[in-house]
């Protein structure tokens, strides 16, 4: 279990991190998102114990990471933004290392060596220099390192930034995965990630905490009503003619034509009440043709940037 | 602090580095004892060893530059500073590697002696006393250059600010004959230290109390002091340049003179930066 409790980080008038606290209990995944800039590796960095926190305090199954640093790290696997490997080492070297840093008895070493680079797939690059590696590659080693020891904890800087496309679902697979063992943050800017694989979102802005939830309920509650997604055959006077004679619409937003001939919009409802059967009835009566009707649900993006009132970026 | 030095040793001998730093000093030692011991048929090592001190200026930095500037640079010491062992550890660790490798080098050294030994009567006292002189002040040296690389995230920055400091010291009895001796100038300069100290709490912690209050305390003493009795400041200059000198200690092995003060000098030299280097870093850690 990760506990944060009131962590505030200060630069001279500069407060990336303002009073943060959450809980995230055991074998869950927190999916840890905020525009650059937001404090999510400051956040980390004092949650690892990295860099002290101005005021606050983390607990790692109970030990304080500011009383008992020594306890609390023995619980944490991290892998930063950039992986912090030794260019000159090779791999082998470099896990054994790490396998030393974490006091791993020398008889368990090269099994526990063996494991973690099975688990990251690196174990046919185990005699390469870490510095021939491709940045995948890299990434994957300090993958392998984080897991070094099977800490409970496992704490994930952005840890698909800069891989391919097959590399990045095998990461979302693998840090699913690991949830059934371990508790899992990871940080990321990349929203659709964190809605496919975490349990819950934490959405931080100026190092303060914006919402904490399942991803779904931040859509929900946050999100607001959904709209109505619809295209037809028609014109936009006759549609909006259509539209306007049903009472539980609240207000109509027009959208970019797909084709010639065919008018989009899209149709918000009052509180509540599905218009999805009333619109098909309307236009069928009216003998206009319907080419799509879907309700369009909105996505974390959309929230976030609401939230934030900021970009995204992906 | 074993996985760090052993890291540490490793890495000096896959790099050249290591090779760089033996092979420059044992190729000083020898050559040195070829001139004053074969060539001019002195008994004693002291002279070649005290020959050999200066060039600390360059072998120093060379295996101390990248020690710690280079894990901040390459973002490893999110490892270390992540991994369930203390600051002091790794920092005793990478020291205790950096001591070693001069180690290797006062071994080979040590048979020195017993060669010489062959050819006439060597004083063994004095040629193991100077022996460990030497390496005690390579270790002090090796403090330094480790404090110095914690400071910066530059190799080259932290190689040539080790550099000035080691001249430094070298140069201090030097300057100790250029500089005036009397009590106004001692005064004058340690008002403008005292300025420069309370100048650099001030940045530290930027706070404008720290700064009035070190201010008014300090000159209180300073000049309290003075006008009491001014005589206190008479050669204080020449004095605090004594302090820092680490090579004037060296001299008295020279002449066969046994100095236990001198030994105790150094390892405090040690003490002092292997502290002082894990304070830098803990600072850096919470600002």
């Amino acid at each position: 279990m990760i506990e944060v409790k009131n962590l505030v980080k200060k630069y001279g008038d500069f407060t990336p991190v303002d009073d943060l606290s959450f809980i995230v209990e055991d074998g869950e995944i927190l999916g840890f998102l905020g525009p650059n800039g937001a404090g999510k590796s400051t956040t980390m960095n004092m949650i690892t114990g990295y860099i002290s926190a101005t005021s606050g305090d983390v607990y790692i199954d109970g030990h304080s990471m500011f009383d008992e640093p020594e306890e609390a790290k023995k619980c944490i696997g991290y892998l930063p933004e950039i992986p912090p490997v030794y260019p000159d080492m090779r791999v082998r070297e470099y896990l054994n290392f790490v396998a030393d840093l974490r006091e791993i008895p020398a008889k368990q070493k090269a099994a526990e060596v063996d494991r973690v680079m099975g688990l990251a797939r690196v174990d046919h690059m185990q005699k390469k220099l870490i510095k021939h590696l491709s940045k995948g590659y890299r990434q994957r080693v300090g993958l392998a390192q984080a897991l070094v020891g099977n800490p409970k904890v496992i704490i994930l800087d952005e840890p698909t930034v800069g891989l391919d496309p097959m590399q990045i679902s095998w990461m979302r697979e693998f840090i699913r995965s690991l949830a059934k063992e371990h508790t899992v943050i990871l940080s990321s800017h990349i929203l659709f990630e964190v809605s496919a694989i975490c349990d819950h979102v934490l959405i931080i802005n100026h190092g303060k905490k914006i919402v904490m939830d399942t991803p779904d309920n931040v859509i929900r509650t946050i999100g607001g009503t959904e709209g109505v997604y619809l295209a037809a055959k028609t014109t936009a006077e006759r549609m909006n003619e259509l539209i306007g004679s049903i009472a539980e619409v609240a207000h109509v937003r027009a959208e970019a034509a797909p084709s010639d001939g065919v008018v989009a919009c899209s149709v918000f409802p009052t509180e509540g009440a599905d218009i999805r059967e009333k619109l098909f009835r309307t236009f069928a009566d009216a003998n206009v043709v319907l080419l799509e009707l879907r309700t369009e649900s909105k996505t974390l993006e959309e929230v976030f940037i609401a939230l934030t009132g900021e970009e995204g970026t992906c | 602090m074993l996985a760090v030095y052993k890291k540490e040793l490793r890495g000096a001998f896959t790099s050249m580095f290591g090779y760089l730093f033996l092979t420059f000093l044992l190729a000083l030692v020898g050559f040195y004892v070829y001139t004053f011991n074969l060539k001019l048929e002195y008994a004693s090592i002291a002279y070649a060893i005290n020959s050999v001190t200066m060039f600390f200026l360059l072998l120093v930095p060379m295996l101390t530059m990248r020690i710690l500037s280079e894990e901040k640079k390459q973002k490893t010491d999110q490892l270390l500073f992540t991994s369930p062992v203390s600051v002091t550890r790794i920092v005793i660790g990478k020291y205790l590697a950096l001591v070693s490798i001069l180690l290797i080098a006062m071994l080979i050294i040590s048979v020195y002696p017993h060669i010489l030994a062959r050819y006439g009567t060597v004083n063994m006292k004095v040629a193991y006393s100077n022996i460990a002189a030497f390496f005690l002040l390579g270790c002090a040296y090796l403090a330094i250059g480790l404090f110095v690389s914690a400071l910066t995230e530059s190799q080259i920055v932290a190689a040539i600010l080790t550099f000035i400091v080691i001249l430094f010291t070298l140069l201090a009895d030097a300057l100790k004959g250029m500089i005036p001796s009397d009590h106004a100038i001692s005064v004058l300069v340690l008002a403008v230290l005292v300025f420069i100290l309370a100048g650099i709490a001030f940045l530290m912690m930027k706070n404008w109390f720290v700064f009035g209050g070190l201010l008014v305390v300090g000159y209180a003493v300073l000049f309290g002091l003075y006008f009491w009795k001014e005589t206190l400041y008479d050669g204080f200059l020449t004095k605090m340049l004594g302090w820092i000198s680490l090579i004037s200690r060296f001299d008295k092995f020279k002449y066969g003179l046994f100095d236990v003060a001198a030994y105790v000098y150094y390892l405090s030299i040690v003490f002092l930066f292997v502290f002082l280097t894990v304070q830098a870093i803990k600072k850096r850690r919470w600002s």
